[in-house]
């Protein structure tokens, strides 16, 4: 393994602060000024976070139990990405001290006079929630911290049990962190309208979630590839795997998110339409054709050649694209249930300064403790030699 | 604690055969006279065939009141069939395209065997829909077409786009199908040592030379057609939800249906593949081709599509319950707990609980144990079919129209003729093509391809 590795440059530790900064004090501004408009975008902050520390954790896991070894010399990129977890709960506090302002399940006098709503009370109450909260942190952190500690001490020991180690935890962490997902989603999302329901609700987020992890680890893997921080084996047919996996996830969102608008308007149920109805009202309709484009057919063109998958720039560009149509997606699941159109101002940008520069931060600072590539890893030189 | 070394590849192909080795291994079945063994199974799959085409005869001449289907059950074994074939006939495509596509090279021993069965498979189906609708002699008018009676197909109706999906479906498998052979069939042509097996293997192996050029263009048709079938696969298996999930019957309705019936199919297809590869492996000697890693690896697969199924009947249950709909929450206690609780358990147990056990290495490398749940998962995957479409019809919403659906000897004796089809087929397919893809079996023998450094 002839691995030298290189400093990241300050200037990023710099670019992290000042975002950060700037973004926390976008929040704080907004906070004061409006409240509940904030509260909205601070839930939509946390579904974004959650996708890209969340998804670049299962890709982890994913790498293991699939026994890939073309992503291996990437692997700790995601694991950067997902160190950043803790700061879910940074994202949640607010979110617990306004969670009146947010669900019509958590106001006592919208439950009383409503039967749906006291039938659900069972499952959609503060404290059950916060419980639901902290169990899903833990849990996914936990997994962290095991796959991360085994990664690490495999730089010095190379001992191919800790791979086997990873392998078995990634088994557990998968029907695990499924069912997380879903509930984090029914949760947060889901009872934002709370006399909807939805079964695929929980495949459409990890969905995103996955999609938002894989676009994250994408860019930030090709750009450091590009400027020589990783591997000089790392190339074109890397790139191109990550290409096709981000092609092939859009396309399964795709799949997933027709199912549900087809059926349910097929069925044309009230219960149900509602949700749907709600995005198409007003200058929500615009967003929801957008949906189509952002989030599908633009990437899907973008990464449809051959080509396109392999060439670092494009891949770069369609990476980030991705990201902010999962941002774009968050929105608009979450949004409408606050205002009767689309609103862009200052309350809105605040939030994905703030994530931008703590997802920096933490990624410089690990990135200075750690190195960049698992040096120890048994699977890292046949990823290095991986050739199409 | 472990003995596997993770720097290096494990093979594909056991054992390093030569190329010759494995043309002879795989054309010995065609160059012999049938043994005993499968001219008694060759009896009994004709036998079931023939006794359930007198029964399919019979419903022809008598109309479908010799089934058990009744008001409110319009829907009995003909469509739990139906979506029970297609499903089989899922991982054929999964196997041979998608696993393709992810460049998972296990795949190369049973691709062939899987995409077979899907052909196979998707005939049976085809038969259900074609014979449920009751005069059969009059689907042609299913495919929209102008004719002098001005009758017009219903485009809204997702039976039609069945009829739409199953067919190309059907196309596309058989030419992708047919490519993979041709050059395997060039191969027999050139080893064929009677007049007749020359002029016909000549004849479908389409002039083809393995030359460069030729691979080229094969290796480009085979890429493009596996991006086909891709979505292809997925979007049948979602039309066939979409048979159900577009009403508005309590059970139906479930916007999980497309991704959670895909999975399904995929899962009862492996087992129903892993089923008959077991036997064919060992008939035919071809343990070193069709390894105990690769049925590992299935069984993974059916860990996987398993688990997401189970996922899904939570989903549905726990839904039905925070929706506070009192139809929902009828539909699935009536499942638990009514009249037909005892398929609804056989259903649970046999999809969600028996393949855990593949969670234990010693289990899912145990050919006794994994063909054993191997069946279990196409009981429980045909009774998931039957507790969807029966519970939910024969108590809706209105309960004095309730009524039990009993299957009379009809339905089962059909049912049987699709089974007596199905392996007849394939008893006739091991005899006549070869089993395995020999072209491409023989580029992941270890050595078949460059290496860099040592390593793959």
């Amino acid at each position: 393994m002839d691995y030298i590795k290189k400093e990241l440059p300050t200037k990023i530790n710099k670019i992290g602060w000042i975002l950060t900064l700037a973004g926390l004090l976008i929040v704080i501004i907004s906070y004061l000024v409006d409240v509940q408009r904030t509260s909205y975008n601070n839930l939509i902050a946390l579904i974004f976070f959650s996708g890209i520390a969340i998804g670049a954790l299962i890709l982890v896991a994913l790498e293991y139990l699939a026994g890939a070894v073309w992503s291996t010399p990437m692997r700790r990129v995601s694991e950067f990405l997902a160190s950043s977890l803790p700061f879910m709960i940074i994202l949640a506090i607010p979110l617990f001290l306004n969670i009146h302002n947010l669900f019509q399940w958590a106001q006592p006098e919208l439950v009383k006079n409503d039967l749906a709503l006291q039938h659900k009370s069972a499952y959609l109450n503060v404290p059950f929630i916060a419980i639901r909260f902290g169990v899903i942190f833990l849990i996914f952190y936990s997994f962290y911290v095991i796959f991360v500690r085994n990664s690490r001490k495999q730089d010095t020991t190379k001992d191919q049990r800790l791979t086997k180690i990873n392998l078995k935890f990634s088994a557990a962490f998968m029907p695990l962190g499924a069912i997380l997902l879903t509930l984090f989603a029914i949760d947060w999302m889901m009872s934002l309208v709370p006399h909807w329901y939805s079964t695929i609700f929980g495949f459409y987020f990890i969905t995103s979630t996955l999609l938002a992890g894989l676009a994250a680890t994408t860019y930030v893997a090709v750009t450091l590839n590009e400027k020589g921080y990783l591997h000089p084996s790392i190339g074109e047919d890397h790139y191109y795997s990550y290409g096709a996996l981000l092609f092939a996830m859009t396309n399964f969102w795709a799949y997933i998110a027709f199912s549900q608008f087809m059926l349910i308007w097929y069925a044309n149920i009230p219960e149900e339409t509602t949700w749907f109805l709600l995005r198409w009202t007003g200058s929500w309709k615009y967003l929801s054709v957008g949906m189509v484009l952002v989030r599908f057919a633009i990437p899907y063109v973008g990464l449809l050649s051959y080509n396109s998958k392999m060439n670092p720039k494009n891949l770069k560009r369609i990476a980030i694209f991705i990201l902010f149509a999962h941002l774009f997606d968050t929105y608009w699941l979450i949004m409408p249930s606050y205002s009767p159109g689309i609103i862009f101002s200052f309350y809105e940008i605040g939030f994905p300064v703030l994530i931008v520069g703590v997802i920096i931060l933490v990624f410089y600072a690990q990135a200075k403790k750690y190195n960049l590539v698992p040096i120890g890893d048994p699977k890292l030189q046949r990823g290095l030699d991986f050739h199409l | 604690m472990t003995t596997i070394d993770f720097t290096h590849e494990i093979p594909v192909i056991e054992g390093k055969p030569a190329a010759s080795s494995i043309d002879e291994m795989v054309s010995a079945p065609l160059n012999q006279k049938p043994g005993k063994v499968w001219k008694i199974l060759f009896t009994i799959t004709v036998t079931m065939l023939t006794v359930g085409s007198v029964a399919l005869g019979l419903t022809f001449y008598y109309g479908i009141g010799l089934w058990g289907n009744n008001q409110p059950v319009g829907w009995g074994f003909d469509i739990v069939n139906f979506v029970f074939w297609v499903g089989i006939g899922h991982a054929g495509t999964l196997i041979s395209a998608i696993l393709f596509l992810l460049r998972q090279k296990w795949r190369t021993g049973i691709a062939r065997f899987a995409e077979a069965m899907t052909i196979f498979a998707v005939m049976c189906a085809g038969l259900f829909p074609a014979i449920h609708t009751g005069r059969a002699w009059l689907d042609g008018y299913l495919f929209p077409y102008p004719n002098a009676n001005h009758i017009w197909v219903n485009f809204i109706s997702p039976l039609l786009w069945d009829v739409f999906a199953v067919s190309t479906y059907f196309t596309v498998s058989l030419i992708f199908w047919y490519i993979g052979l041709i050059p395997d069939l060039a191969t027999l042509r050139d080893r064929a040592t009677t007049k007749w097996k020359k002029i016909s293997y000549s004849i479908f192996s389409l002039g083809w030379r393995h030359s460069a050029r030729h691979w080229q263009h094969y290796e480009k048709a085979y890429v493009i057609l596996a991006g086909f079938a891709t979505p292809l696969v997925l979007s049948v298996h979602t039309i066939v939800s979409f048979d159900f999930a577009v009403s508005v019957i309590p059970g139906w309705h479930t916007t999980i249906f497309p991704p959670y019936f895909v999975a399904g199919a995929v899962f009862s297809g492996f087992a129903m593949v892993q089923n008959v590869l077991i036997f064919v492996r060992q008939a035919f000697k071809l343990q070193h081709i069709i390894t105990l890693n690769t049925l590992e690896k299935m069984n993974q697969v059916m860990i996987l599509t398993g688990s997401i199924v189970g996922y899904a009947y939570a989903t549905e249950f726990f839904t039905a319950w925070y929706s506070g709909n009192q139809f929902e929450m009828f539909t699935f206690i009536n499942r638990a707990l009514g009249p037909y609780a005892w398929a609804y358990w056989t259903m649970i147990s046999c999809n969600v609980i028996f393949p855990q056990l593949f969670w234990f290495k010693k289990i899912r490398r145990s050919i006794l144990f994994m063909f054993i749940i191997g069946v279990f998962v196409n009981v429980g995957m045909w009774f998931e079919r039957f507790v969807i479409i029966v519970t939910s019809l024969s108590r809706d919403y209105l309960p004095s129209s309730w009524h039990m659906y009993v299957p009379t000897v009809y339905d089962l004796a059909i049912l049987m003729m699709s089974f007596g089809l199905f392996f007849t087929l394939t008893l006739l397919f091991v005899r006549t093509l070869p089993v395995v893809s020999i072209a491409e079996v023989k580029a992941h023998v270890d050595g078949a391809q460059p290496v860099h450094k040592g390593v793959h």
